[in-house]
């Protein structure tokens, strides 16, 4: 062991002594041909950078090409969008609009239990008849009296309901009952 | 620093390039943007001027299915499973004697989104402790997760307090449609893109009512402006006679669509 240390110690130092006279020289070299001194940026780093900033730079063009005008209007969403959301004609046209011909079978109904009633919703949409008084309105295939009064365990207390089949077995409640009224007798 | 005659030529001849270039790129901008985007007609309606609000009073509700069946048609929502408000039948059973518990098992349906009503529970009438109908729609959050999670900015809160879709910007990911925790949204299989309740825009911004309100019987629905408020205005009575609730309110969404007659069942 202690004859080898030495040796290596030897063998060690020379090759270090070698190597850094070769390297010395091969800066020394390069730098005679015409080399880039170390301070210098490397051309694949500068490469890199222009990459980047070329990256950008079209991003920024195409960024100020192509954002909507009512991009940041209200927020972080294009402003236009709520004008063209608005644009879609409505299909329930209102009970004020009904109220504007039948007047008198609203007043009638403003009376009765049936008051918070929609007209709608018995007697389906009606945009397209308040437009034009000729389109007749659409009839719901669905009955609208059991639609509501039918009992259901789930339904309020409050609220009216029948059993169908112990109630009546006819197909017309307005034998017995006024939709408008429900209080009166026909 | 030293110039040169070229040098100094050639910065000021930049400048001067530069400072003729800009009102060519914004006239070459306003071409391209007029092939992009079509800008439709103002109507006169301010966002910034409505904050709208939606109540539902459970103890209301019949469950007649009204509300949905208007929905789909008013918002031409296509056939199937897709609704933007629907109705749930809360059924919670009664516990079984001596298990020490005060309620049995919670039961939620919604067959057909209840547009049709609701056929008897399969539950026999005996068993059951509570049961009742609970409207549901787009909660409108305050901070809502669909607006966080878009990422093509498609989907926004506008100022009056809707959260709408962009059907121009929507790219049909369905991120929206995970993050909503009210399951709220649908991927429209006709065009592809997110969809959901929008409170009927195109009517409350013309003065109506959404389709679901306008169609209610029993006023179980209530629909208001915090802005502009009415005279006897209905969302001051339902807080005036209702204990208010939000869903799922650890959630830290701020829904602007509150509850009252509900249990803390419902989700």
């Amino acid at each position: 062991m202690e004859e080898k240390r030495p040796l290596g110690e030897d063998f060690n130092a020379s090759d270090s002594e070698n190597a850094e006279t070769t390297a010395d020289n091969e800066r020394l070299a390069s730098n005679q041909k015409g080399w880039r001194p170390v301070n210098k940026m490397p051309p694949q780093v500068l490469r890199l950078f222009l990459l980047a900033f070329g990256i950008v730079v079209s991003y920024s063009i195409a960024r100020y090409f192509l954002t909507p005008p009512s991009f940041r209007q209200y927020g972080w969403f294009r402003g236009e969008a709520i004008t063209e959301l608005q644009a879609r004609e409505p299909v329930f046209a209102g009970k004020k609009a009904c109220e504007e011909c039948h007047s008198d079978e609203m007043a009638k109904l403003l009376k009765h239990e049936h008051k918070t009633l929609s007209c709608e919703g018995c007697h389906g949409p009606g945009q397209a008849h308040a437009d034009n008084p000729d389109v007749k309105i659409g009839q719901q295939n669905y009955s609208p009296c059991v639609r509501c009064h039918e009992a259901n365990p789930s339904r309020p207390k409050w609220h009216k309901q029948i059993v169908l089949k112990n109630h009546y077995t006819g197909s017309k409640c307005t034998e017995c009952h006024v939709p408008h009224a429900p209080s009166e007798v026909p | 620093m030293s110039l040169s005659r070229r040098s100094l030529i050639a910065k000021v001849g930049a400048t001067l390039a530069g400072v003729l270039a800009a009102p060519v790129a914004r006239t070459a901008k306003a071409a391209v943007q007029k092939i992009l985007v079509s800008t439709g007609a103002a109507r006169g309606y301010d966002p910034t001027k409505h904050k709208w609000v939606m109540a539902i009073d459970a103890n209301r509700c019949i469950g007649c299915g009204l509300c949905a069946e208007a929905c789909k048609k008013e918002n031409h929502v296509p056939e199937g499973p897709y609704y933007r408000t629907w109705i749930e039948r809360y059924i919670i059973t009664k516990p079984r004697p001596g298990s020490g518990v005060a309620r049995g098992e919670t039961l939620v349906d919604c067959p057909e989104g209840g547009m049709h009503g609701f056929p008897e529970p399969t539950v026999p009438k005996e068993e059951i402790q509570h049961s009742f109908f609970v409207p549901k729609l787009c909660n409108l959050c305050e901070h809502s997760p669909c607006v966080q999670v878009c990422p093509v900015g498609a989907t926004f809160d506008a100022p009056d307090g809707a959260v709408l879709i962009d059907p121009k910007y929507c790219i049909g990911c369905g991120f929206c449609i995970q993050a909503c925790p009210y399951g709220c949204r649908f991927l429209n299989p006709v065009t592809k893109t997110a969809e959901k309740c929008t409170l009927c825009y195109h009517r409350i911004t013309r003065g109506l009512k959404p389709a679901c309100v306008e169609v209610c019987p029993t006023q179980s629905r209530v629909f208001g402006d915090l802005k502009n408020p009415v005279p006897d205005d209905p969302i001051q009575h339902f807080y005036e006679n209702n204990k208010v609730q939000a869903l799922k309110p650890h959630l830290g969404t701020e829904p602007r669509v509150f509850y009252a007659g509900i249990d803390k069942e419902v989700r």
